[in-house]
């Protein structure tokens, strides 16, 4: 490893610390002994009271959770698949497919799959709708990381090992999929994090009753985002984190299992 | 030489569930705005019905299809103007992404592999939390009694100059676009440039080339998927979003996107929201498409 | 099909929790009594609700929206099973020509005779067929008292967000609502035309007044104005008398060195009368009804008035409500002032789409 330029880690850090600047007013204000997330007041751990005794919010962070992990485990599937599709065979008109409900603003996307539920397909809108919904827009993103991974790549190491008896599931197992693996597991945390932000898209084809954070967040606007939300917010981080480090306990797992 | 059925059976595998749930999902739904920017809005809402159910034309009230929507959009420039500036800001913010995201997505890339993944996650974890609260910090921090807000306008007092507002400006929708989109343009960086192969650039150091030349001749151009990648998810979303605008914005900061909520959300005329949209996606199609074309050209190229 | 499919294989892929997340993806079933109520953000308390659900055995599950318009363009889309919802006059017109409710049975509404007579029988559904008053507000200014106070500025005309000569002193530190119908409305006022007055060129008067007006203006701001006004930042905001009634609460909780009051602007303003309707798709339309029934009694009514300062059409309510706010001219307006306040009309498309185009020109220059 070649030693990196002083000016770069800097630049690398400043950007980090812009980065996490807002984080850490969030996370701090969630300690604010005041309604408003405007000022610092005093400390208090009264909000994080409040969120555990919040219903309403618990039950949209658990619809949240649900829908994203759903959401972006199929996204990650089919997006792989279509990333690699792609690349390898140039299929005319799925680049476009794909591209599109990226390309395309969300409100759109959002009152169009309403009508489409509704009055084509007269589908009861629940949690389902919302998984649905969002495994659409996150399908483009995961197709263009794990394409651009392809991009450049030496095809010479596939067809080695074709040459050497190995069956395309092998191939694909053996070869393909560890090479593209970083790009997969960047396609996930991004599905993942589009999915649990949403708000645009889970705004139209929520159904009566359902709520998901940010519905609930924004449903929130007008009186005050009180430091409950701070609160919820720096929780939904923690366990993001824990989420994340478990997954690549578990990637290593499975790779060194199977290797 | 391997099987011809398998290898069909293996096309057939990876192309048809990714194509089938889009063509679901998202080709049926994507025709129906098509059509509904061609019909007329209704009287209280939603769309007028493509039939007149009670037969015959009723005063005042039209069906079927119609180019009105369209005539509409270019009955004025100002539509078009505010295409033109949401392209501005999309551009500003995608430009500042890059020249930040590409320092840390290097550092990753380079980084021992224990410290990818944790650099990996220090970058995906400010997302985990919720998009509002975020902008909403900014409001904080930008606010006009906070610290930076005092600071700055105390260097420009001594100057001087007239006080300014961070917050409810330009200024301020941009720090909110770049900083929300960041890590749509480290990830795909990221993925293109660990896979560079450390050995080019020890054979340009041994040519004699300095560490920019190294940069610009060597790593920059292999980089180019993955900026155009970075560049496309936070250029296009950019141009979609209305949120920031809404909270961090000013009085004259309205772009595309609040412009096509409003007809949604506001007008309630779908047609025309239809047809802004259809203008937009079109637009971030043909400039995908350039830029796929230039692209193969520069790799044709080389 | 197919998506299970690819969520089995997807789950089974990286092992964990297969059974956890199956679970999940089962439809929730509906309780057997449940009432679902699509109404604004936080405007109905807490109180309330616990004790309609114990009084009717039942459960109340509320959705929210924050803008008559988010609701209507949602109900045009098809999202159907809401049992009750609470439009504004100009949305409850629209839903009613585009036939979405279910007609009310007056019979079993006993306390229907506590409504105040003026706001029985409005342009909207004269007859009281389909819905039943709720609670209004009205659109209007609220500001620092303190700061306006030390600049020597009235507080009771619109020309303090109109009038260069006074907008020079509160130069961006002005918020205006950021509501296409309100804000015109406003203008319309202060040029002396009706709110509902769709005349072109007296639309593009109000246009020019506000274009004017706009540069002093720090943003157009629908949501965060309370907390603003409460912090300091801006010392006048165009807005609802109830979220100025917050506003004041937050300051003086806050500790602030200054006041919020609010006032009704002497050349008249938007009068926003919520009122309960059945929507035609509910399923529970004899729990909505015992709901109407429910919050007619003054108590009920009252509750909400004391929780958030709205304005209440409900005669019994006025025993049960906090003097100070049952006092207050801004949210109570004595007969003088309830002729100059004008409720907004719904408009036809054509000229939606006017405004629409003036609309953007104004958030453009």
């Amino acid at each position: 490893m070649r030693k990196l330029p002083v000016w770069l880690k800097l630049a690398a850090a400043a950007t980090f610390a812009f980065l996490y600047v807002p984080l850490v007013v969030v996370v701090v204000y969630s300690f604010n002994d005041s309604r408003l997330n405007a000022e610092w007041v005093g400390f208090t751990l009264d909000w994080y009271r409040v969120l555990f005794a919040d219903e309403a919010m618990l039950h949209a962070a658990r619809n949240s959770l649900t829908i994203a992990l759903v959401a972006s485990l199929c996204a990650t599937f089919l997006g792989t698949l279509a990333g690699l599709a792609i690349h390898r065979y140039h299929p005319r008109w799925l680049p476009l497919l794909v591209i599109t409900p990226v390309a395309m603003p969300e409100i759109l996307l959002g009152v169009s799959l309403l009508v489409f539920f509704i009055q084509v397909l007269h589908l009861t809108l629940g949690l389902v709708s919302i998984v649905l919904a969002h495994i659409t827009f996150s399908i483009g993103f995961v197709a263009i990381v794990v394409r651009v991974r392809l991009v450049g790549m030496d095809e010479s190491i596939f067809e080695a090992a074709r040459d050497l008896g190995a069956s395309p599931w092998q191939t694909f197992r053996l070869v393909t999929f560890p090479l593209i693996l970083p790009a997969v597991v960047a396609g996930f945390l991004m599905s993942f994090t589009l999915s649990i932000d949403d708000f645009v898209i889970t705004f139209f084809t929520a159904g009566v009753g359902v709520s998901t954070l940010p519905l609930q967040i924004y449903s929130m606007i007008k009186i005050a985002v009180t430091p409950e939300v701070n609160a919820v917010s720096t929780l939904l981080m923690l366990l993001t984190l824990l989420l994340v480090v478990a997954a690549s306990r578990m990637d290593k797992g499975f790779m060194k299992g199977r290797a | 030489m391997s099987a011809p059925r398998s290898d069909r059976l293996t096309r057939w595998a990876i192309t048809v569930p990714p194509t089938l749930f889009l063509l679901v999902f998202f080709l049926s739904p994507a025709l129906i705005v098509v059509l509904a920017a061609f019909q007329y809005p209704g009287e209280f809402g939603g769309l007028a019905p493509l039939v007149n159910p009670a037969g015959g034309n009723q005063h005042g009230r039209e069906y079927g299809l119609t180019l009105e929507n369209a005539r509409f959009f270019f009955s004025d420039f100002l539509f078009t103007e505010i295409f033109l500036r949401s392209f501005v800001v999309a551009a500003e913010s995608t430009l500042i992404c890059l020249l930040m995201a590409y320092p840390v997505a290097w550092l990753i890339a380079k980084s021992p592999k224990q410290h990818r993944d944790l650099l990996i996650l220090l970058v995906i974890l400010p997302f985990a939390s919720n998009f509002l609260i975020r902008v909403y910090a900014w409001m904080i921090i930008l606010g006009p009694q906070a610290a930076l807000a005092r600071m700055v306008n105390g260097v420009l007092g001594a100057l001087g100059l007239e006080p300014v507002s961070l917050l409810f400006s330009p200024f301020a929708v941009l720090v909110g676009m770049v900083y929300v989109h960041l890590p749509f343009m480290i990830l795909p960086l990221y993925t293109n440039l660990e896979k560079h192969d450390p050995v080019l650039l020890d054979a340009a150091q041994d040519l004699g080339a300095n560490a920019w030349q190294r940069f610009w001749r060597v790593t920059w151009p292999l980089s180019l998927p993955g900026v155009f990648s970075g560049s496309a998810l936070v250029f296009i979303p950019v141009l979609g979003m209305f949120a920031i605008p809404d909270i961090l914005g000013g009085t004259r900061d309205m772009l595309i996107g609040n412009l096509i909520k409003d007809q949604f959300l506001g007008v309630r005329d779908w047609p025309f929201g239809a047809t802004l949209s259809i203008v937009l996606t079109l637009c971030v199609l043909a400039l995908a498409g350039f830029a796929a074309w230039a692209g193969r050209a520069r790799r044709a190229h080389a | 099909m197919h998506r299970v499919a690819c969520a089995v294989r997807t789950i089974l892929r990286r092992a964990h929790g297969a059974h956890y997340l199956l679970l999940l993806l089962s439809l929730p079933l509906h309780a057997a009594d449940t009432l679902y109520l699509y109404n604004w953000n936080n405007y109905i308390s807490e109180a309330t609700l616990a004790r309609f659900e114990t009084q009717c055995q039942c459960k109340v599950v509320q959705d929210y929206y924050s803008d008559n318009e988010e609701m209507l363009a949602k109900l045009a889309a098809g999202a159907s099973g809401y049992d009750l919802i609470v439009p504004t006059g100009n949305a409850v017109e629209a839903l009613l020509r585009s036939n979405q409710l279910r007609p009310l049975e007056k019979a079993r509404l006993k306390n229907l005779h506590n409504i105040k007579p003026e706001f029985l029988s409005a342009f909207f559904d004269p007859g009281n067929r389909y819905s039943m008053p709720y609670a209004y507000t009205v659109t209007l200014l609220g500001y620092n008292v303190e700061k306006l106070r030390a600049l020597n500025l009235p507080t009771d005309t619109w020309a303090l967000i109109f009038e260069p000569r006074y907008l020079e002193k509160l130069k961006g530190r002005v918020t205006v609502l950021d509501s296409q119908r309100e804000l015109m409305a406003a203008a319309m006022r202060y040029l002396g035309y009706s709110v509902n007055d769709s005349d072109e060129v007296k639309w593009n008067r109000a246009r020019d007044l506000i274009l004017r007006a706009k540069p002093y203006w720090a943003a157009f701001n629908a949501s965060s104005y309370i907390k603003e006004l409460t912090v300091g930042n801006i010392w006048l905001a165009h807005g609802y008398s109830n979220d100025m009634f917050q506003a004041q609460r937050d300051a003086e909780k806050a500790g602030r060195p200054f006041h919020i009051g609010y006032s009704i602007p002497k050349e008249g303003a938007v009068l926003a009368l919520d009122s309960m309707v059945l929507h035609k798709t509910g399923r529970h339309p004899e729990l909505a009804l015992r709901f109407i029934d429910f919050m007619l009694e003054g108590n009920n009514s009252a509750e909400l008035t004391n929780l958030i300062g709205s304005g209440n059409p409900n005669r019994e309510a006025m025993r049960h409500i906090a003097p100070e706010i049952a006092g207050n001219p801004a949210v109570f307006p004595a007969t003088e002032g309830m002729k100059h306040l004008e409720m907004l009309r719904d408009l036809d498309r054509k000229s939606r789409r006017v405004l629409n185009r003036l609309w953007t020109e104004i958030k453009l220059r």
